[in-house]
């Protein structure tokens, strides 16, 4: 299986505030895989996560994906790689079919392209008739419904979502964590998901990277982790993994 | 207790750190301003003290000693000699921009029971409100003249018939002369400066709003789409950042023009309704006399403000859009928006109130590094054919909007689109940070 995303060594620093938001990050994410990064808050998921969705520049290090340079080519990058950030909104004067086809004709070569894109998003969504309707009516998880559909209607190679279930009620949430893993099955769709639930963790991913003080400290399989931290379920080995981290 | 701390909370909230500099920012502009036009006011007032007078009628001096030691009594008169009839000449000699002057046969005249005509030649004021205040004096002389006159006539044995007395009540027509440039028509001073004042008002009111609505939205626009992340969304996609910076800039243009062509029908009917058709008047007399005074507007002038009026907008976008990607929140944003307020506010009233190159050394550099001062600027600079002035407020704005497209570009290129932040309680988040990572 070839890995569609290998960090190495990426570092963040803020020279000004004199701390290294991420340090030395190295991972790496197979096709198809669905890959977590977990943390406390301001552990550096979200710094992480922006520098490889190219929003951010590397201070130091350098990660391939798909076989492009993030640090010479995120141009080429951003052709096959969709973010969906934390409580994103989406433009509130737009109808959601309206955004569909705005957001997919940044992405597609030709109308046809861009019909299928669309077609894909309506299917994805699930919305209906709501599509035409203004995305400011739309509740919070019909937003993040419909920006899920755009991050992925476009068949990326590596779809980065940070928080992709928060603020959503437990049968939304079900509903994209199901859509997730069928789309990593069926599509070999990889992701670089983040997030502070970790039973949601737990059920999608398949593989975990643990990440404090912007530093990663282990990566595995929750199974590996488990064993590792001699815990029951994802949440004690983040305990276990934070409280030894900061008695360390 | 429950209220004093609700009380608290929200007075805490309300007072930030960027509220409070707002404030103290607008404390100082108002100060500077204050001083500013206090200046132009005092010049204008000290002008305006005394009314210019030149006797040049010889024929009967005991006469005119007697008008003029009673006219001295009720105003403060500067005396004058002339020495040509080319008035325009004298005042530019003499160095003042007005000048009555009670010709050769006035004494005469009256005497004889005919009106006396006397001269009155005005500048024509291409500046602030203030700088016409030193007219109104001289003006007001004439009819104090008139009024000394009739007073003496009626009181004095100078052989008038009744019938003659009765026919001086209107003893004194003045005949008004309009100066400009070294060109003189006779026309009143007083209502082409009005005209040209109407004329140069329309012009910074549209730019004053123009800036106003365009800076607003599209600082708007730029700071909801980072607060709402849609521009993180935007910018992680497969477009360059370069077009999506000049779609935005080009979109926020066609939107101020659009505004702008509709500001301005709104003001030409709005000022016409005003003043009674005065843009109809403006082609008959007061037009001709501007025309015959060099300070009427030709269609390369029009090109040339609207090549202005381009940059203006430019660089008011391009401030609004780097000024809107700093901000984080809805509180910031109405703090970076006061800010940009004022300084388009304070070169607009500067230009409406006085006269930016009459104004002292400090200042006036103060007021040229304004940007927007030179749009304001434009059209009587146009006007007057002050060309030189004009070039240099273009180049200028042509220059600072390079500078702030090379600041937008950049922002826009790198990450300090998320890394900036206009947030003043960054230093204190700066020592958390130090203190959690024990640095």
């Amino acid at each position: 299986m070839s890995h569609i995303l290998e960090c190495t060594g990426l570092t963040k620093r803020y020279p000004k505030r004199d701390v290294n938001a991420a340090e030395d990050i190295t991972f790496s994410v197979n096709e198809g895989e669905i890959f977590a990064i977990i943390g406390p808050n301001g552990a550096g998921k979200t710094t992480t996560i922006r520098m490889i969705a190219t929003l951010l520049q590397p201070t130091s290090g350098e990660a391939q994906i798909g076989g492009f340079s993030l640090v010479k080519e995120p141009e080429k990058i951003r052709k096959i790689i969709t973010y969906l950030p934390d409580e994103a909104g989406a433009y509130k004067g737009m109808t959601g079919i309206h955004y569909l086809e705005f957001m997919a004709s940044l992405f597609a070569e030709n109308p046809k392209q861009l019909e299928g894109f669309v077609q894909r998003g309506e299917e994805i969504c699930k919305l209906g008739d709501k599509l035409r309707d203004k995305i400011g009516s739309y509740s919070r998880g019909m937003i993040r419904k419909l920006l899920l559909a755009r991050a992925v209607m476009t068949s990326p190679k590596l779809a980065i979502m940070d928080e992709a279930t928060s603020g959503l009620d437990v049968i939304n949430a079900l509903e994209i964590r199901r859509m997730i893993k069928e789309l990593a099955v069926s599509e070999n769709m990889a992701f670089l998901l983040s997030s502070h639930n970790m039973l949601e963790i737990e059920y999608l991913a398949d593989r975990v990277a643990l990440i404090t003080d912007g530093k990663i400290s282990r990566v595995g399989t929750v199974t590996e982790l488990k064993a590792e931290y001699n815990a029951r379920n994802l949440e004690e080995v983040f305990e276990k993994a934070v409280s030894n981290n900061a008695i360390s | 207790m429950q209220f004093r701390n609700l009380l608290k909370k929200e007075l805490r909230e309300l007072f930030t750190l960027q509220v409070i500099m707002s404030m103290l920012t607008s404390v100082v502009l108002l100060v500077l301003m204050g001083q500013m036009f206090g200046g132009a006011v005092d010049s204008a007032e000290e002008q305006s003290g005394a009314a210019n007078i030149a006797v040049v009628d010889t024929s009967n001096p005991e006469f005119m000693n007697q008008v003029m030691s009673v006219v001295e009594q009720n105003l403060k008169v500067s005396k004058y000699n002339v020495t040509s009839d080319d008035y325009a000449s004298e005042l530019k000699r003499l160095e003042i921009d007005n000048l009555v002057v009670i010709p050769e046969g006035f004494a005469e005249s009256i005497l004889n029971g005919e009106p006396g005509k006397i001269d009155f030649i005005s500048t024509v004021k291409v500046g602030g409100l203030t700088s016409s205040l030193s007219t109104i004096t001289s003006s007001a002389s004439i009819s104090v003249i008139s009024h000394v006159i009739q007073t003496m006539v009626l009181s004095g044995n100078y052989g008038l018939t009744e019938t003659q007395i009765n026919t001086l009540w209107n003893n004194v027509v003045a005949v008004e002369y309009a100066t400009f440039d070294g060109k003189i028509v006779n026309a009143s001073a007083e209502e082409i400066t009005g005209n040209v004042m109407m004329q140069m008002l329309i012009a910074p009111l549209v730019i004053f709003f123009l800036l106003f609505m365009a800076s607003q939205m599209i600082m708007t626009a730029i700071s909801t789409e980072k607060i709402d992340k849609t521009l993180e969304t935007l910018l992680s996609a497969p477009v360059s950042r370069l077009t999506l910076l000049f779609a935005k800039l080009l979109a926020a243009i066609i939107a101020a023009l659009a505004n702008a062509a509709a500001m301005t029908v709104g003001m030409f009917f709005y000022m016409d309704g005003l003043s009674g058709g005065i843009m109809g008047e403006l082609t008959g007399t007061a037009g001709d006399a501007m025309s015959q005074l060099g300070l009427s507007l030709g269609v390369m002038d029009y090109i040339l403000f609207g090549v202005q009026l381009f940059f203006t907008i430019a660089i008011g976008l391009g401030i609004s859009l780097i000024l809107g990607a700093l901000a984080t929140d809805i509180k910031s944003v109405q703090s970076l928006l006061m800010t940009m307020m004022m300084v388009i506010l304070v070169p607009f009233a500067a230009c409406l109130i006085a006269d930016v190159n009459a104004m002292s050394p400090l200042f006036k550099t103060i007021m040229y590094l304004i940007p927007f001062t030179h749009s304001y600027m434009a059209i009587p600079n146009l006007m007057t054919g002050q060309m030189a002035l004009f070039w240099f407020g273009l180049i200028y704005q042509i220059i600072f909007f390079a500078v702030v497209m090379y600041f937008a570009v950049k922002m826009f290129t790198s990450d300090k689109l998320f890394t900036m932040s206009f947030d003043f309680s960054n230093r204190r988040q700066r020592s958390d940070v130090r203190r959690q990572s024990g640095k």
